[in-house]
This record gives C-alpha cells, sequence and structure tokens, in this order.
C-alpha cells in the first residue's frame, strides 16, 4: 500500500515538472511579442529595452531561463513581467477568495445532488423524477458565465436582493462575505448538481438490484434502513470520487469563468488577466498551482480507492 | 460515510443561520466616515484596475499620474486651473521656472528653501539627479524624455544606479540644479514638469516601490499601497507649511481608491453613494441614465457629472509604406467616406468628432478642421460616400485589399469592425485582425507586421505640439518598437517640426503649428483622425460639486474637492 | 455490446478494467444489438423531441445566408450605426447617440434587435452558430479520432508505448481545461501558427477547433484504452491473432468495429461539451476572434448593454443553451440505447 502511495506521488510530481516544461514551450515557442519590448512602455527606447533584456536575462538560452523561472517560482521571488508585483504573494492574496468559492460551492453541490438524486432514484419513473432529470440535463447545458451574468444582473442589479458582483473580506463582515459569494457558490453548483444527481440516480438504482441488497431485503429491514445502510452507503462512493476530483478542477482554474463574471478577484480571476496580457510569470505560477491541486486531488482519490480496494493496486488503474 | 452525513448537516444548519443574519443586517454604509463639515472628511473612490505602478519613476498612466501628481511635486509644474490656464507651467518645488541658456542646452533651477518630504526628510538639490536616475535606471516608461539630457544613454548603458549624470550638476549648498541637454528642445521644461521628475529622497532604492511608495513633497502623501485591491492618500502634514501657495494643500483628509474592475458595479455604487468618484467614465450602459439624472446644474437629482474633452485624438493610420495607401487619393477616399459620427456612437457620446491631430486644448490646435470646415467635409455630419466612392475609382483602387488592426480595449473591437465596414462601403475588400491590448502596438510598429491601417490614440503627455507631432516625424521611423504608424515621411513636416523645435517662446508659433496640421490631414491625408475624447467626473450627492477642478493634463484635481456641508 | 464504456466513466477505478462482470462483452458486432438499439431509441420520444430540436437548429443555422438576404436585409458584418428605421409609424435610430442599441422590434428586421454596431442581433445569431456549431462539430470529430487512435494503440500494444501515451494522457489532464485552452487560444490568436507546411491564420476557426480537440482527448482516450484493453483478450482477437493476422489488422480491423457504439455513444455529448467550451473561450477572449461571430463572443460583449439591451445577452444564450440541452437530451436517449448501463463523464 506504501509502496502504491509513494509511487502515485512520484508519478503526481513528475507530471507536474511536465506541465511547467509545456506552459513553458507554449509561450516561449508561440511569438507572443518581446516582453523587454513591452516593459519598456509605451516609447521604448533601444538603449532601454537593452537593459531589460539583460537584467531579465531574456537574451539567455531557453533551458536557463525555464531553469531560472522554476527557482524563482520556488523560492517566491516570481515577479509579473508588467507590473513587477510578486506572484506569489498576488495568489495567496487571491486564494482564499477561490477557496471561498470552491468550498461553497462544493458542499451545495453535494448537498443538493445527493438529495435530488436520492429524491430521483426513489421515484424513479413519475413525473416528479423525470424533472429532475431534465432539469439536472439543464445543469449540465447552462454556461456558467451566461447563468452567471444573467443571475447578477436581474437577482443583484436589478432586484438589488444580492450585491451586484464583487467580493468582501470574511474578517470584515462576515454576512456581507456570505452574502457576496452566495450567487457565485449558486451558479457554479449548478453543473455539478446536475451531474451528481445523475449519477448518483442510476447508481442508486443499480445497486438496488444487487443481491446483498435484496438480502437485506428479505431480512426484513425497513426501506429506509436498506436505503442508508446499504444502497447509499455504496452508492455515495462514486459520488465522493467525482466531488474530490471535481474539487480539484475548480480550484485549478476550472472557476476562472465564474470569478470574472461575479468579480471576485481570486486566482482563476487573476489567472485570466494575466493570459490576457501574457504575463509568462504568472501564467507559469497560476498554471502550477491549478495542476497542483488538480494532481494532489487525483492522487489522494486514487491511494484512497486503493486501500479500499486492493485490486487497483496491482492493476495501477489510471484512474482518472 | 456517516462523518460525511454530519459534515453536510453542520453546513446546511450554518448556511441557514447565516442566511437569516445576512437578511437581518443592514446595508454596509459604503462612503467611509462622515465627519460634519466641509473641510476635512475622508472619501471612497474607485478605480477599474491597478494602475501601472505607484512609483513616480515608472508610472505612465492617467490612472498612476491622476493620485500621484499630487503626491510628487516636480521642480516645475502645472497651474492647478481647468482649460488653458491649466496648461501653464508654474514653478513648483523650484522658486521660479527654469533659465534657458541661449544655445537652448542649460536649464537652471533653484530649489526652493526649506522643503522637507512628508516624512520630514528635507529635500535637497541632489535628490533631483537622484530622481532621473531611478527614472534612467528602472528601464521606466518614462526613459524615453530623460535620454535628452546629457550623459542619460552612457549612465544607462554603464549599469551602475550610483553612477553620476553628467548631464545634472546639484550643488546642496545652494540648492541651484543644472540640466545640460544633448541638443535643445523647446519641451524639455515640460518634460521637467511631468510626473517622473516628482523628487523623491536621495536615498530611494532603485526598485519598484508599489507597494511601499517612497515620500514625495505634495498636498497629499500615499499611506497604504495594497496592489489590486486599494490604496490611501492621506493629507500631508508637512505640506501646508512649506509655503509654496500657487498649490493648494488641499481639503479632504483622506482618499481610498478601491480597485474594482467591474465599472457596472462602480458606476451604480457611485449612484447610490457608497462610492464617492470613479476614476474611470461611466460603462456606455449606464451612462445615458446617469447623464438624464446628474447632467448639468438643473438636473432632476442634483449635478454630480460633468464631461471634459481631453486633450486626445483617436486616429486611424494609414501607412503609406503599404499599397494602397501610398496613393494620397485612397487617404483622402478614406478620410471622406470616414463617419465620425457614427464612430463616435460606439463611445457612447464620450467622443468629440473632429478630422484635425492638434486637438482641442492643445497649443497650435487648429478649429477650423475639427468644425464644419473641415475640408472632408463636417466631421458631425455623415459622409459623402459617394465623393469617396468616386476618390477610390479615379486611383484605381476599388477592391484593394485592406486588413484593418485594432486591439482588445473596450470599445476597440467594435470601433475597428465599424472602420472595416466603412472601409467596405468605399469600396475596399476589408479583413479584420484584433490583437490583444498588451502586444498590440508593438506588433503595428515592427515593420515585419506591414499594416496597412488601423486603429490607434494619443493622450498628452504635456501640453506642447511636439508631444503630438513626434508620432508623425520622418526620424522617429524605426523598424521596431516605430510609433509613426502611417510612415509619415515628409520633407516639408520634418523640416517645419525641426524648426518650430527650438521656438521657446510657443505662443509666437501657435499659427504655424496649426498650418502644419493642414499639411499632414487636409493636404496629404496622411493619418484620418476622428475624435477627441471626453473624461467625466462623476461624484456620489456627498461630494460638493462646485468645489471641483479638471486639470486638462492630470484630468480630476483630487486636491480641489471638497464634501457638502454636513457630510 | 461494449459495456467497457463503463471503466470509461470516471469512477473508472471503482470498475477497473477488466472487471470480471465485463469479461462477456464485446462480442463481435453483428445485427442484432443495432437494430436492438435503434428500436429502444426509437421508443424515447423525449430523445427523439430533442435530436428534432438540434437539427431544426442546424438547419436554421445553415440557412443563415437565406435569413439574412430575404428576411433581415442585411449582413452579420454590415453595420447601420447611422441608419434608422420605421416603427410603429416613427422614425427611430438603429443605435442612439448615447450608443444605445434598438431593442426586438418582432418583425423581419431586427427581429431581436440590434448590437452596439447597429448590426442585426438575429442575422448575428444564426451565423455565430454557424460557427459555434462548426466548431464543436469538426472538434468533437477530431477528439473522436485522435482519442481513438491513441486509445487503440495504447491499450493494444500495453507496455512502453501505453506508458508514454497514458503519461501524456496524465499532462494534459493535470492542465486545468480552461486554463489550458485560453492560454493556447490566446497564444495562437496573436500569431497564428505555423509548422513545417501547415500555416494557419490567427483568426482562423481552425485554431479554437484544434484548442478544443486537443483539451478532450484525454477524457475520451482514457475510456478508449480501457476498452480495447478488454477487447483485445476476448476470443475473437485470440482467433484472428492464431490465422496470422498483424497487430495493425488486429487494431483496426477487429477491434475498431467493436468501438463503434462507443464512439456513437460519445459523439453527441462530445459536440455538447465542445460548444460549450467554445463560448467559454470566446467569452475570454481565446475562441472566435472578430469580426467572425459566434455565440460565446456576442454573450461577451452583449454582457457590456446588459442594462439597456439585455436581449444582446440572453438571445444568444438561450441559443447556447437550446443547442447544448438538445443535443445533452439526445446523447442520453443514444446513450441509453446504445449502452444501458454505461455513464459518461465529460467535464466543462
Amino acid at each position: 500500500m506504501l509502496r502504491f502511495a509513494v509511487r502515485r506521488l512520484i508519478s503526481a510530481v513528475l507530471v507536474l515538472f511536465a506541465v511547467s516544461v509545456l506552459t513553458f514551450l507554449i509561450f516561449n515557442v508561440i511569438p507572443a511579442g518581446d516582453p523587454a519590448v513591452r516593459m519598456a512602455g509605451k516609447v521604448p527606447t533601444k538603449p532601454q529595452v537593452e537593459a531589460i533584456r539583460e537584467e531579465w536575462g531574456f537574451d539567455d538560452p531557453i533551458y536557463v531561463q525555464y531553469g531560472t523561472m522554476m527557482k524563482k517560482l520556488f523560492t517566491g521571488d516570481t515577479v509579473s513581467y508588467f507590473t513587477q508585483l510578486n506572484v506569489v504573494d498576488e495568489i495567496i492574496k487571491g486564494a482564499p477568495r477561490t477557496f471561498a468559492l470552491a468550498i461553497g460551492a462544493a458542499v451545495l453541490s453535494l448537498l443538493f445532488g445527493v438529495i435530488l438524486g436520492v429524491y430521483g432514484a426513489r421515484h424513479a419513473g413519475q413525473w416528479s423524477d423525470r424533472a429532475i432529470t431534465l432539469l439536472a440535463v439543464l445543469g449540465l447545458s447552462l454556461p456558467v458565465f451566461w447563468l452567471g451574468a444573467l443571475m447578477n444582473h436581474y437577482l443583484g442589479f436589478e432586484l438589488g436582493i444580492f450585491p451586484n458582483g464583487g467580493y468582501v473580506e470574511f474578517g470584515e463582515s462576515p454576512t456581507g462575505w456570505f452574502w457576496h459569494l452566495m450567487l457565485p457558490w449558486i451558479a457554479l453548483s449548478f453543473l455539478f448538481v446536475g451531474f451528481y444527481s445523475r449519477v448518483l440516480r442510476s447508481d442508486i438504482l443499480e445497486t438496488e438490484n444487487e443481491d446483498f441488497v435484496r438480502t437485506a431485503r428479505a431480512k426484513g429491514l425497513t426501506e429506509k434502513q436498506v436505503m442508508n445502510r446499504h444502497v447509499l452507503r455504496n452508492s455515495l462512493v462514486p459520488i465522493i470520487t467525482l466531488w474530490g476530483l471535481d474539487f480539484g478542477f475548480i480550484l485549478g482554474g476550472g472557476a476562472i469563468l465564474t470569478e470574472a463574471v461575479f468579480n471576485l478577484q481570486g486566482v482563476g480571476q487573476y489567472a485570466a488577466e494575466s493570459i490576457e496580457q501574457l504575463d509568462q510569470p504568472v501564467i507559469m505560477a497560476v498554471t502550477l498551482f491549478g495542476a497542483f491541486f488538480i494532481v494532489l486531488l487525483n492522487a489522494v482519490v486514487d491511494i484512497v480507492y486503493a486501500a479500499l480496494d486492493p485490486r487497483i493496486r496491482l492493476e495501477d488503474a489510471r484512474a482518472p | 460515510m456517516k462523518s460525511v452525513a454530519r459534515f453536510l448537516l453542520v453546513t446546511l444548519v450554518l448556511a441557514v443561520g447565516s442566511l437569516t443574519l445576512a437578511a437581518c443586517s443592514d446595508d454596509d454604509d459604503g462612503g467611509g466616515g462622515g465627519d460634519s463639515s466641509a473641510e476635512g472628511g475622508s472619501i471612497t473612490i474607485s478605480q477599474s484596475s491597478q494602475p501601472d505602478y505607484l512609483d513616480p519613476a515608472l508610472s505612465y498612466t492617467v490612472n498612476g499620474w491622476e493620485p500621484m501628481w499630487l503626491v510628487y511635486t516636480p521642480l516645475i509644474t502645472y497651474k492647478r486651473a481647468e482649460g488653458a490656464e491649466g496648461s501653464e507651467l508654474i514653478p513648483g518645488l523650484a522658486e521660479d521656472l527654469p533659465e534657458i541658456s541661449s544655445d537652448g542646452l542649460t536649464y537652471t533651477l533653484k530649489l526652493r528653501d526649506g522643503l522637507v518630504y512628508s516624512d520630514g526628510t528635507p529635500v535637497k538639490a541632489s535628490d533631483f539627479e537622484h530622481t532621473i536616475a531611478r527614472v534612467l535606471n528602472l528601464e521606466s516608461g518614462g526613459s524615453f524624455f530623460y535620454e535628452a539630457i546629457e550623459g542619460a544613454d552612457k549612465y544607462l548603458s554603464g549599469g551602475d544606479p550610483e553612477a553620476d549624470i553628467s548631464g545634472i550638476e546639484a550643488d546642496d549648498k545652494t540648492g541651484e540644479i543644472t540640466v545640460t541637454l544633448v541638443e535643445p528642445d523647446a519641451s524639455f521644461s515640460n518634460v521637467l514638469a511631468m510626473n517622473f521628475a516628482g523628487l523623491v529622497p536621495g536615498d530611494t532604492p532603485f526598485r519598484n516601490l508599489t507597494e511601499d511608495p517612497p515620500p514625495g513633497v505634495g498636498p497629499y502623501e500615499l499611506t497604504s499601497s495594497e496592489p489590486n485591491r486599494e490604496f490611501v492618500m492621506e493629507k500631508s502634514k508637512t505640506f501646508e507649511g512649506l509655503g509654496i501657495p500657487e498649490i493648494p494643500a488641499g481639503n479632504i483628509d483622506t482618499i481610498t481608491t478601491k480597485i474594482i474592475p467591474n465599472a457596472q458595479q462602480q458606476a451604480q455604487d457611485v449612484i447610490d453613494n457608497k462610492l464617492d468618484y470613479m476614476q474611470d467614465n461611466p460603462p456606455a450602459d449606464l451612462l445615458p441614465q446617469i447623464k438624464e439624472r446628474f447632467e448639468g446644474s438643473d438636473a432632476p437629482d442634483g449635478e454630480r457629472f460633468e464631461e471634459h474633452t481631453t486633450v486626445s485624438t483617436y486616429y486611424f493610420f494609414l501607412n503609406v509604406r503599404e499599397e494602397p495607401f501610398d496613393d494620397p487619393k485612397v487617404r483622402e477616399a478614406v478620410n471622406v467616406g470616414l463617419d465620425r459620427p457614427a464612430l463616435a456612437r460606439l463611445y457612447g457620446g464620450t467622443l468629440a468628432p473632429g478630422c484635425g491631430f492638434l486637438p482641442p486644448g492643445m497649443p497650435g490646435h487648429n478649429e477650423s478642421l475639427d468644425g464644419p470646415d473641415c475640408p472632408f467635409g463636417d466631421p458631425n455630419q455623415p459622409p459623402d460616400l459617394e465623393r469617396a466612392q468616386q476618390l477610390l475609382k479615379e486611383a484605381g483602387a476599388e477592391g484593394a485589399k485592406v486588413t484593418v488592426w485594432g486591439n482588445t480595449d473596450d470599445p476597440t473591437p467594435k470601433v475597428t469592425e465599424a472602420y472595416a465596414d466603412q472601409l467596405d462601403k468605399i469600396g475596399f475588400d476589408v479583413d479584420v485582425r484584433i490583437l490583444g491590448a498588451g502586444v498590440y502596438f508593438q506588433a503595428i510598429g515592427n515593420e515585419d507586421t506591414r499594416a496597412q491601417t488601423g486603429f490607434t490614440n494619443w493622450f498628452q503627455d504635456f501640453p506642447h505640439p511636439l508631444n503630438f507631432y513626434f508620432l508623425v516625424d520622418g526620424g522617429t521611423i524605426q523598424p521596431t518598437n516605430n510609433q509613426n504608424f502611417s510612415n509619415v515621411d515628409d520633407l516639408k513636416i520634418n523640416d517645419e517640426i525641426n524648426a518650430l523645435a527650438l521656438e521657446t517662446d510657443l505662443a509666437s508659433v501657435e499659427d504655424s503649428w496649426a498650418a502644419l496640421d493642414e499639411v499632414l490631414v487636409a493636404d496629404n491625408s496622411y493619418i484620418a483622425p476622428y475624435g477627441h475624447q471626453k473624461q467625466s467626473t462623476f461624484f456620489s450627492d456627498r461630494m460638493d460639486f462646485s468645489c471641483a477642478l479638471f486639470n486638462p493634463l492630470y484630468l480630476n484635481d483630487y486636491s480641489s474637492w471638497c464634501l457638502k456641508e454636513g457630510e | 455490446m461494449p459495456e467497457g464504456g463503463r471503466v470509461a466513466t470516471a469512477e473508472g477505478a471503482a470498475a477497473p478494467a477488466g472487471a470480471p462482470e465485463q469479461a462477456t462483452l464485446g462480442a463481435p458486432a453483428g445485427a442484432g444489438p443495432w437494430r436492438l438499439a435503434w428500436r429502444r431509441l426509437r421508443r424515447n420520444r423525449a430523445t427523439l423531441v430533442f435530436g428534432g430540436v438540434f437539427v431544426a437548429l442546424v438547419l436554421f443555422c445553415i440557412a443563415a445566408p437565406l435569413y439574412a438576404k430575404h428576411v433581415a436585409h442585411t449582413g452579420p458584418y454590415e453595420n447601420h450605426l447611422s441608419d434608422t428605421i420605421e416603427q410603429d409609424g416613427e422614425t427611430v435610430n438603429v443605435v442612439g447617440f448615447d450608443g444605445v442599441p434598438i431593442g426586438p422590434t418582432w418583425r423581419g428586421e431586427f427581429l431581436l434587435g440590434a448590437d452596439d454596431n447597429g448590426r442585426d442581433v438575429m442575422v448575428r445569431i444564426l451565423y455565430g452558430g454557424r460557427n459555434s456549431l462548426l466548431i464543436g462539430v469538426s472538434a468533437a470529430l477530431i477528439t473522436l479520432m485522435l482519442s481513438i487512435l491513441l486509445g487503440l494503440v495504447a491499450g493494444y500494444m500495453r507496455g512502453r508505448v501505453d506508458g508514454v501515451i497514458s503519461r501524456m494522457m496524465d499532462v494534459l489532464w493535470a492542465f486545468p481545461v480552461v486554463l489550458l485552452g485560453v492560454a493556447l487560444g490566446t497564444s495562437l490568436a496573436l500569431g497564428g501558427f505555423e509548422l513545417g507546411p501547415v500555416s494557419v491564420g490567427p483568426g482562423s476557426l481552425l485554431i479554437p477547433i484544434f484548442v478544443i480537440s486537443i483539451v478532450y482527448v484525454p477524457y475520451m482516450a482514457r475510456p478508449v484504452r480501457g476498452q480495447v484493453l478488454i477487447l483485445r483478450e476476448q476470443d475473437f482477437v485470440e482467433a484472428a491473432r492464431s490465422q496470422g493476422a498483424g497487430p495493425l489488422r488486429v487494431m483496426f480491423a477487429e477491434i475498431l468495429p467493436n468501438l463503434a457504439s462507443t464512439m456513437i455513444v460519445f459523439f453527441p455529448l462530445l459536440i455538447a461539451n465542445a460548444i460549450l467550451l467554445e463560448a467559454a473561450l470566446s467569452f475570454l477572449g481565446a475562441g472566435v476572434q472578430s469580426p467572425e461571430p459566434s455565440w460565446g463572443t456576442m454573450i461577451d460583449s452583449g454582457v457590456e448593454r446588459i442594462i439597456t439591451a439585455p436581449m444582446l445577452t440572453i438571445a444568444p444564450g438561450v441559443f447556447l443553451v437550446a443547442t447544448v440541452l438538445a443535443l445533452n437530451v439526445f446523447g442520453d436517449g443514444v446513450r441509453d440505447a446504445f449502452d444501458p448501463k454505461g455513464r459518461v463523464r465529460m467535464e466543462h
């Protein structure tokens, strides 16, 4: 078990390394303009541009540049090319907002995903189940930026029920914090609620036909006991897995659009802005930040599964 | 699974709890504390994005200059006044305007006595050299202006920050400062008055100090700066006692600037008095409503909004090195066929149509070009499309392939698309290329790009026609980083620029500059100007509108502001 | 039919490749199961209705030039900034002096109103739909082909080849999807793409197609690989091998046909997700480039006008949601018909 975990973690580190190289290459090979000239401002002069090149090492061979960038990333010395602000500081400043968004959305989506999934399975085939199914597909089909923009406008701007975007620090006003995050949470969890409820519904229906459930029923357990002790316990496992993975995805940049629409100024919005400006050090940092959470949660899910099911270790299944 | 269920239950309870709490709690009272007199008080204002830098050596944007010119005063500065008066040079930290030698190469100034920075450090004459050294050493966007000083290029290439700049002599005992130039430049007084030259102490480190701005001499000091969130300016405790009567010491005690990317949210907050001012123009979407409610002294909800034309020009460059714009007739066709009022609508009314290059408010502005007498037709009326089509036909350039360039800054993509459609109507075969705003000017300024025509604009750095005309000076063309996007290289224009550049008495040659505009635009159609941008002042109800001044250079003057009685 | 599609799912770890209950799967494709699937599909009324909605939307978008010419009398790029139209006997500016465009007229010209440039929104939506659909379908096709190829090779060859391909998928998977798409899209939109003889202009639709198809490959290649791992152990594959068939022949002539139903199940869902991703990329400025319309770019610029002209945001969004919803419901029906137990996982 330990060996599997170690192996899994080593491969996670290798994947992160590859991601960093790839990101670096995407923004170096493709002509994105000369950063030295852009840093020189509106009226660049030759001596000025040369001084910048020298100082930032833009003339070094590409692998040296990669090495420098990675070193600076790990020592926390990376600064943006265009604002010259420390990138790690900026990420640390934005991270609580992204975490708040991700955690809240994760809680909401699991909560409602489970409620609707169980309800749908209980009432399989009835009209309420069909309505939930349709609603779930609708959730999968709604682009979060569109839904978010409309919610922000109608519920925030027009009716004034919610704030019209923005973020309030928890320390400043806990209720303001909660209130400002309400719409982003709902908008972001729509998709996942749709997804979880569907998966859970069909899982429950499948599990109910398994032998051990029939045995349980035959033993004379009440429907509720069967549901709670046997069916749900089994069916929730894949949902929790998905949930763990999705949490990684949201933290890893899946929330860019939500942050942008609701103006939360978290890591995602920082990422979007830096990509627009092709600000390489920032892009490197936020991509690695995102990839880190995706890879980490993937590894955790794999290891937990392996702990539960020894077959996986033999198979070394490449779980998503 | 048990633990998960319990976790869910807890969160549910928490969620419901906070929901009720939030519903009960009152709205935050956004606008900051409310002192009860028109003197002092604090306000909260907003900008859409973090200023490029909060370091005078580095900042080169309106967002940065508008707050910082009140924090870092240069040796000479501009009159705190509106209109043309606001472009007048006055002594700042120097006792008088510079004495210029007869060859135009040497500028001599004397520092006022008894000046101190906001932290109490005395100001020394040698701080000026350090200030300029920082601009050069930090590879600031302002380097360009100070490379005119003798020895600046040597200092820059030497790489030693502590090295001497041979063209600057400063005597700490007498306070005398002498600046020697490589060649005469009549606009150098204006360069000395730029924000880059706002004095900082001689021990200010050679790095970007945005997160910890250095002290300066000015009505305000920057007391805290948290990039991308907010920065705070407080009234300087030392400035009022310095005895610089021309520079008012300000009224409001504390000005907190919040960074709020969403313009709509900012405008709504100003309307609701949660913010007291927004630095950017209100978004086009809310502008009609804001104008209706708050514009003019008889506005239904009180006067809170005003528009001022800035000293700026928006134009399309027409690259004379590329077909079909090598033909003056084709360029004329573009100028004649350009639907300027249509483009103004895309700016939601924040653009004053015109066809002159030197904008209103700039010495040498040619009024006839911005009015009905414009040779291409009244810029406020729809164009004579038939004449434009005819001109294109005469030039034999019908169906000529043209790629129109623009960038992603709002509303430029729409403007570029509208321009492309207008060219299409004149008879060109048009393609559109929109580039990211960060790389756009670099791309079109590279001769390999061979950009035929596209969007560009210029806002004055200082009130001297040279600050516009270097953009169309044949001598400034370079293979990369070119700013002369049309590649205008006309002997007549070049010679006239060089001659007028020597004249230190600007007022005496204003007519010659205005005549040059005729040569550039009317005679040769080297560029296709379409208007001048307006900038707004938009206040909350707490602010006393009558106090506010709008300086043509640094725009809204925070030091003039005051709160209403009782706020 | 291969229920191996189950491995395809995110809960693949829970039902690892080669789990015993799937050993019976993967009989050679025959007429029986196909007919069975078709019968199931025909019985599912919702699927047929939504399938019909999708086809109607596609046809409507294809007919965009006809609509532009005969109904709206204006093209997708044509500005009407200074024009006026007659409405209720009054002359109205298409775009006001304050820049506010006209709202829906609910008749042929400017049916859904105009945008900031005075362009007919309905016409832009139809042309934008062509771009969105073209990108969605092409990207889905490319993803399908790439993933089948990679999954087939990795699953069949196993060993080192599998290792290399799987690691590649791991890296792609670890990339934050939207971030990767935006990063690729932005940098490609800037300078275009040149690789040897292939040269793609910066404004080309090929760029978003390429970006989107790459992003989704790992989501599809992994399940295919898992399925191939099962199929390659089946009797009919053994039989082919013992008759002297080479690896290429086995892969493409024997195993590939058995992946057909997987492809059919994935295809509509892939399109739906590709269209959503295209909209997201365009919303962030990294997809379809101006002046080409797409639903995503239209929503992006519409949001700026959501107060004075909400239709600019609502209308393209409704078309987008209708298309994606129709595809999703249809895709579900197809999956139920072909693969009643499987579950497919897609991310946005």
